[in-house]
């Protein structure tokens, strides 16, 4: 077993392109599972198939158990990877494709056959299926025949490429848990690639989050939860998505919904710095709090102790346990009308979507306002993207 | 696992699409009904003719016209000698001629289909020899290339110590087989090449992380994944090959001897040098005979190939 370590690696596909991989650095403890995250074209792909050595490295190095492999032939990294389609070798049974890698290194066919055995038993894997062609087998056996080729190996470091993205929704939730325990039992170096943020969060110890071929912030579920360094990992982590609102700065905050949002002194004081007239604004979907439904929202949202954003509902999402609120902001120019913005139809406001409780959700078309604590409100560079300290 | 294994049901019978109308079913046969005749005309009526004629005692150069003689002249192709000898030789050639060119379309293919500078030039230069025909194939060999004095061959080797070899007169036997594999070899590669590019990649990347060395993925993933292509060139090729006529008679004539009389040019001599068309017609039955049992092999392995994801 072993840890990983990339130490400025680039990939550049065509010369003159925007590099594919851009000087990655990220290191991966020894047993640790870790999730390369992003959306297409970010590069976690291209990442990890350096790491197998499918991928020539343009510059920097890969090291595992630091050993710089950079140049060394992927028989000779000691790694097993799961392939996105699988790559199952379609002429050959189930078992005599998760025995292949030990064919390869002469293990003796007894000896072989029951580690097959072996990792069928882990994978909960029909031993009947053993003597089947890959053709005749199901998605989700495929996906474990795949996960049973890696674990044969016994190898230092498992790679995965999005190997739950052929699988439906349902056995998708199920197989996302048991490779993560599996994990734990194993305690194998994992390296796994996805571009969907509940796989990412679900299932790794750590997440680094990628885009445009660069590292934006490499760290724990929580903490990218929590603290996202700026406005894409913000974006990226979390369902629905965090609530980005661009907003004028005003005294003591920024001017959003006809009201004054709070913000703590530091951001101010790095807007300042900044010298900004403009920040972006993040608020997740679960904190902006239902405060008020009805005659008293639309009256509400006029009200001046500035904590409160008013809008109206809509569309409702009912989600079970809660319902999503897709909500319209009331602008400023509704506002300022007064009373009669309670008739009024929203026009022009922005759209946010609010996480509110599932028994008694608004119904669309009512007006709504909400309460938000200023520590939940994250602020953004809106040049850089940068999340400005608070 | 096994929940989901036994979801899927096969769709209730009953459910088949209806059926069509008469009417309808002679509107799809009417326009195939003229190149349905066409072929009819041309194939079967010919057949029932050398069929008849097999039964007869019939020589041009006899006065009395055909008459019926029964199975005489099966009896007689059966017992004769040179048939068997023809059909030995016809067999064998076509053997050694697709198995050799096999294994150079199969070589050819895997450099083929490395990228390299160049490659759709080297494509089509190799594939040339396919598209000469075999007349003038023949006429080029026998000529230009193998000619005892001013051939090409005894040029290239003669630094070798070769000097003046008539190859069609020494070697009459190998030569025809080798301007059989110099023709056919580029129909194997093509073939071979098409079923190389539809093996997946990732299924070689996969390899290549479990540890297999490029001799191992061969013989263990990219082989049997061609073997379908392989046995469709080699039945193919078979057809072709065993009627080969120019190349015997343009270049060897079927001698020395009778050393490259192949069953083609058995029933040809037979026709117009012994004038025995009754004989002929039953050589020309007994080979077709042969030749149908080949090709419904042939035919199935057609359906096999492109249909290779459901029958596995």
């Amino acid at each position: 077993m072993a840890g990983v370590k990339y130490v400025g690696v680039s990939r550049v596909y065509a010369k003159g392109a925007a590099p594919a991989v851009d000087a990655l650095d990220l290191e991966v403890k020894d047993g640790e599972f870790m999730v390369l995250v992003g959306p297409s074209g970010s590069g976690k792909t291209t990442a990890l198939r350096m790491l197998a050595g499918l991928e020539p490295l343009d510059g920097g190095r890969i090291e595992i158990a630091g050993r710089d492999i950079s140049d060394v032939q992927p028989k000779d990294r000691d790694i097993a990877m799961v392939f996105q389609n699988y790559a199952l070798y379609p002429s050959k049974t189930v078992a005599e494709n998760m025995g292949f890698a030990l064919k390869m290194r002469r293990v003796p066919r007894d000896e072989r056959d029951r580690r097959v055995r072996e990792a069928a038993r882990i994978l909960d894997l029909d031993p009947a299926l053993l003597d089947r062609k890959p053709k005749q087998l199901s998605g989700g056996q495929r996906q474990r025949v795949a996960m049973g080729r890696a674990i044969v190996r016994e190898p230092k470091v498992f790679l995965m490429d999005e190997p739950l993205s052929n699988l439906d929704a349902k056995l998708r939730v199920q197989t996302r848990s048991q490779i993560a325990e599996l994990q734990r039992r194993l305690g194998i170096t994992t390296v796994y690639v996805t571009h969907d943020q509940v796989e990412a969060m679900t299932m790794g110890h750590r997440v680094a989050v990628l885009s445009g071929g660069k590292l934006q912030q490499c760290a724990s579920p929580r903490e990218l939860y929590d603290n996202p360094v700026n406005q894409f990992v913000a974006g990226f982590i979390g369902s629905p998505a965090m609530n980005l609102v661009s907003a004028p700065l005003a005294d003591g905050g920024v001017r959003l919904a006809g009201t004054v949002l709070p913000l703590g002194a530091q951001v101010r004081a790095a807007a300042a710095r900044e010298k900004l007239t403009e920040l972006v604004i993040g608020i997740r979907p679960e904190h902006l709090h239902l405060h008020l439904v009805g005659e008293a929202a639309a009256a509400g949202g006029a009200r001046a102790d500035g904590a409160e954003l008013a809008g109206e509902v809509l569309l409702v999402e009912e989600l079970g346990a809660d319902a999503l609120l897709h909500v319209r902001l009331v602008g400023d120019a509704a506002v300022a009308d007064g009373p009669a913005a309670a008739e009024a139809p929203v026009v022009g406001g922005t759209p946010v979507v609010a996480r509110a409780e599932g028994r008694k959700p608004p119904a669309p078309g009512q007006r709504v306002a909400f309460r938000v604590q200023p520590d939940d409100v994250f602020a953004f560079h809106p040049q850089t993207g940068a999340r400005l300290a608070g | 696992m096994a929940v989901l294994e036994d979801v899927t049901s096969p769709p209730a019978a009953g459910l088949r699409p209806r059926g069509a109308s008469r009417r309808e079913k002679w509107q799809r046969r009417l326009p195939l009904l003229p190149a349905l005749v066409y072929t009819i005309v041309v194939t079967q009526v010919p057949f029932l003719v050398t069929l008849w004629y097999s039964f007869q005692s019939y020589f041009w150069n006899e006065p009395g016209g055909a008459h019926w003689t029964g199975v005489s002249n099966y009896k007689e192709v059966f017992t004769d000698p040179s048939f068997r000898s023809a059909l030995v030789r016809s067999v064998t050639m076509t053997a050694i001629a697709v198995v050799v060119a096999m294994i150079l379309g199969v070589l050819l293919a895997l450099l083929l289909d490395k990228k390299f500078l160049g490659r759709g030039v080297v494509r089509t230069l190799i594939i040339t020899p396919f598209l000469i025909m075999p007349a003038a194939a023949s006429l080029i060999w026998s000529g230009p290339m193998l000619d005892p004095s001013f051939g090409l061959l005894n040029w290239l080797l003669e630094p070798f110590g070769v000097h003046h070899v008539a190859w069609l007169t020494t070697h009459a036997y190998g030569s025809v087989i080798v301007v059989m594999i110099w023709q056919w070899t580029p129909f194997m590669t093509l073939i071979i090449l098409a079923g190389l590019q539809g093996q997946a990649a990732d299924v070689l990347e996969a390899a290549k992380v479990d540890g297999a060395n490029a001799w191992a993925t061969f013989r263990e993933l990219t082989l049997p994944h061609l073997r379908p292509y392989i046995e469709l060139g080699i039945l193919l090729g078979s057809i072709y090959l065993v009627t080969a006529f120019d190349q015997v008679k343009l270049m060897t004539n079927g001698g020395p001897g009778t050393s490259t009389t192949t069953l083609p040019f058995y029933l040809y001599q037979k026709v117009n040098f012994a004038f025995d068309i009754g004989g002929a017609a039953a050589a020309g039955v007994i080979t077709v005979i042969l030749t149908i049992i080949v090709a419904s092999f042939a035919l199935r392995m057609f359906a096999r190939v492109f249909q290779f994801e459901e029958a596995r």
